[in-house]
């Protein structure tokens, strides 16, 4: 009977533990996103802006006075769908810097929510990944909603016309985001290539999953 | 005694019982499912005459990590009802797959887990899922026999989860 009793008393207590264990009480409450998620369509006109690089300078569109157009792609350190492309923007400055498109990286998260995105991180992922384009920090999250960002990366990629700038398109790069020799649609390639024969762009809109942009709290 | 054995016999027969509970309660799965995205769309379609909560998460991205908990608890209230079931569509790589197990174990996640593998075509399928889905996650859609009956962009507060669920079962 007291060998009944103790087993009985290591049962409760296992048992206690157990479902002490999976109710995991956790009640921190997420705070809830901006859900004005108006931003460009293609066709609108797009802000220009002043924000500062990773070289400390500010950098603004209107700076580039021979720019045909730009490749705007809102990306950061952390994000690995934003990692998996950073070797493919580097490519497009590459190519189409030199007919007048040069890429215009803006890291939107905030630094306090997602830490690897701070400026002195950028400075150093900039760095070691070879970046050929300014890498500017969207201080006080002002642009990206204007813009329409929802994650990173996002890509606007604009035509200057006249004193406008103009969004000709936006989304994903290309259609593999896990394997750049697998992408079978190149849709900024594309987009640019349209461009700069001055065709219509194909595809002007895609979808792509990525990191939800770090909203300060 | 023969009184107190028969009570010490129901009580042990009851945590049994409770203990069998507890660990189907815990239990999760140890294998992974993936599926394309026209098998996806058919399994929600055939959940005929219940509710059904799809996530959409993935191991690499932190506000999805840290909803599931709540998840779970919410799936915990309701899981007992034959008309509920939730879903979470993990959208890490096919490559990915053993870390998603390790995940599924490791944060206890007791509802059904599947992966979509289908990355080349996402500007397909995240359109037809929601015209307004821009392809963020965390993302929560609830099907009604089928039907989607709410989207909801971005994450979801136990709450939230809660009060759509009893909206709409």
């Amino acid at each position: 009977m007291k060998r009944f009793k103790t087993l009985l008393t290591a049962f409760v207590i296992g048992f206690s533990i157990l479902s002490f264990a999976q109710a995991g009480k956790d009640d921190s409450q997420t705070s809830k996103e901006n859900t004005d998620k108006k931003g460009y369509q293609v066709g609108d006109r797009a802000t220009d802006f002043e924000l500062k690089n990773i070289d400390g300078k500010m950098v603004s569109l209107k700076n580039f006075t021979d720019a045909k157009g730009f490749i705007v792609v809102f990306t950061c350190n952390h994000c690995p769908y934003a990692k998996s492309y950073e070797e493919r923007i580097v490519e497009l400055d590459k190519t189409y810097k030199q007919y007048g498109y040069p890429v215009i990286a803006i890291n939107p998260n905030d630094p306090k929510v997602q830490p690897q995105d701070g400026f002195k991180e950028m400075i150093t992922r900039a760095k070691e990944k070879g970046f050929t384009f300014p890498y500017l920090v969207d201080e006080g999250q002002k642009i990206y909603p204007q813009y329409g960002a929802t994650k990173t990366p996002h890509v606007f990629v604009l035509q200057k016309e006249g004193d406008k700038n103009v969004v000709k398109y936006i989304g994903a790069i290309d259609n593999n985001y896990e394997n750049a020799a697998e992408a079978t649609e190149h849709y900024v390639k594309d987009a640019v290539d349209a461009l700069i024969k001055g065709e219509p762009i194909k595809t002007t809109k895609t979808v792509a999953i990525g990191c939800t942009i770090k909203v300060k709290k | 005694m023969l009184l107190l054995n028969l009570r010490m016999k129901n009580f042990l027969g009851l945590l049994v019982l409770l203990f069998g509970l507890s660990l189907y309660k815990g239990q999760v799965q140890n294998n992974l499912t993936l599926v394309n995205y026209e098998e996806l769309e058919m399994k929600i379609q055939n959940n005929k005459d219940e509710l059904l909560v799809v996530n959409f998460w993935s191991t690499t991205c932190a506000p999805c990590v840290k909803e599931l908990p709540d998840f779970m608890i919410v799936n915990e209230k309701f899981k007992n009802n034959p008309k509920f079931k939730m879903l979470l569509v993990s959208l890490d790589r096919a490559k990915d797959k053993e870390k998603v197990i390790q995940f599924i174990k490791k944060k206890n996640l007791t509802t059904e887990v599947i992966l979509l593998d289908d990355i080349k075509r996402m500007n397909t399928w995240i359109p037809r899922f929601d015209k307004n889905w821009e392809g963020n996650i965390p993302v929560t859609i609830l099907y009604k026999n089928g039907e989607k009956v709410h989207f909801n962009d971005g994450e979801m507060s136990k709450e939230e989860l809660e009060n759509t669920i009893n909206k709409n079962l």
